[in-house]
């Protein structure tokens, strides 16, 4: 059994308890990933600095922060989370926004189709671990060019 | 109500019907999505289902159940668990729309009865919930209420015109976004009904033009000018009283009053 901290981490946040339940409940039974639901965007956002999410599904009409808000939240925080937005409002204006100011990762419609649901969750899971694996390459990376330009310096003064 | 407002808008009743028409034509396209939103959690839930069934069909397809499987059908009876949970929230949503509709809308609530005015805010409520969208806050500070002698489908009316006219002053208002405070009031023999809303306010010299025929801020368009004015013939028809109270500015309350029995001149609708 994997630990907590190395399973994929997927939040749902949708004002509409039935519809943060009903999308928990199929990812639960058909994805290995660690489920949280949220009815509220500024919870989902504690719990997010509590332990970040690889995925996040945001309700476009919420009350207090709309999906659109919410998701440039995240992007400006956990720039590595996959956002998606789920709206029941086919309005080409808001997802141009959206697209343009969260940097979404996919636009989903209500009423959503489960099974293209799981493919966009799992291919936002996978982008996102590409890219944290990608980041700690770069970082390594960084620190072995460190490691030469210092052992280049002692060379150097070495020869002297 | 004098008989030139009765000859230019026809019988009441018939002025209610065309209103109450009138506004369901404009709620049923947030209606229809109001009931988008309970059907989308139950067609996933019975997709889980569907899943669920298939996943343990294949478990007992061999006769064993191994403890892989056994933690297999634990999952699966957990999501099940989480479907009924839904599934209560989804169909008792649709039970109060449906509910709502038929308040509203059928014609055997024309008939005399004795009911408490809470259920025309419930129905009124109910129907405008998405019309109100996240910006408008509705917050309702109802004592508990006698029963009032009434024609059910009217005073539905009444309180569906005054919370549309409360939402339409507050989304045409600055930010679109306001506060709809419903007060409730036992009040002699009767009930005090108040809605206040932060819109823009009526200008001292309309506020008595309001309640007027075809009296409208809102481009004139079809259906909307009268509802203040067939809300003041079902109160006058109650033996009750409307009156607005407004700092321009500072947004506008109504106020209605209405006895607890039909004056014995309120014949049938």
């Amino acid at each position: 059994m994997p630990s907590k901290q190395s399973t994929p981490s997927v939040v749902v946040v949708d004002d509409e308890e039935m519809v943060a339940g009903a999308l928990r409940t199929f990812l639960e039974l058909e994805t290995p990933y660690d489920i949280r639901d949220f009815t509220s965007p500024r919870e989902a956002l504690d719990a997010l600095g509590r332990r970040p999410a690889d995925v996040i599904i945001a309700d476009f009409m919420m009350p207090e922060l709309d999906g659109v808000e919410l998701l440039r939240e995240v992007r400006s925080s956990w720039p590595r989370t996959s956002r998606i937005l789920l709206t029941g409002y086919a309005d080409i204006q808001n997802a141009i926004r959206a697209i343009n100011e969260a940097g979404l990762y996919y636009y989903l419609q209500k009423p959503w189709d489960n099974e293209h649901l799981k493919l966009v969750v799992r291919n936002g899971v996978e982008r996102s671990t590409l890219v944290n694996e990608l980041d700690a390459r770069i970082t390594a990376l960084e620190n072995v060019n460190q490691e030469l330009l210092e052992a280049r310096e002692r060379l150097i003064r070495m020869f002297l | 109500m004098s008989d030139a407002e009765v000859e230019e808008g026809g019988t009441l009743a018939s002025a209610v019907n065309a209103d109450r028409l009138a506004t369901l034509g404009m709620l049923m396209a947030g209606i229809a999505h109001e009931i988008n939103t309970p059907l989308g959690a139950l067609a996933s839930n019975h997709d889980v289902v569907k899943r669920s069934l298939t996943r343990l069909h294949d478990i007992l397809a061999d006769d064993v159940v191994d403890e892989q499987e056994l933690q297999e059908v634990r999952k699966i009876v957990r999501a099940l668990k989480g479907t009924l949970r839904v599934n209560d929230l989804a169909v008792e949503r649709v039970l109060a729309l449906v509910g709502s509709l038929r308040r509203f809308g059928s014609p055997d609530r024309a008939e005399v009865d004795r009911v408490g005015v809470e259920e025309g805010f419930d129905t009124a409520l109910t129907l405008l919930r998405h019309r109100m969208g996240t910006g408008v806050e509705v917050r309702l500070d109802l004592e508990e209420l006698p029963p009032i002698e009434c024609f059910p489908v009217e005073i539905n009316q009444l309180f569906m015109n005054l919370l549309l006219n409360a939402v339409q002053a507050i989304q045409g208002h600055g930010d679109g976004t306001g506060v709809i405070t419903v007060r409730g009031r036992r009040c002699g023999d009767g009930v005090l009904v108040e809605i206040q809303d932060t819109g823009p306010g009526i200008a001292p010299k309309l506020q008595e033009r309001i309640f007027e025929p075809g009296f409208t801020t809102r481009d004139g368009r079809v259906g909307m000018g009268l509802g203040l004015l067939i809300s003041r013939q079902i109160v006058d028809r109650h033996g009750g009283s409307i009156q607005v109270r407004s700092v321009p500015g500072e947004g506008a309350t109504f106020s209605v009053f209405l006895p607890s029995s039909l004056p014995t001149d309120a014949g049938t609708p």
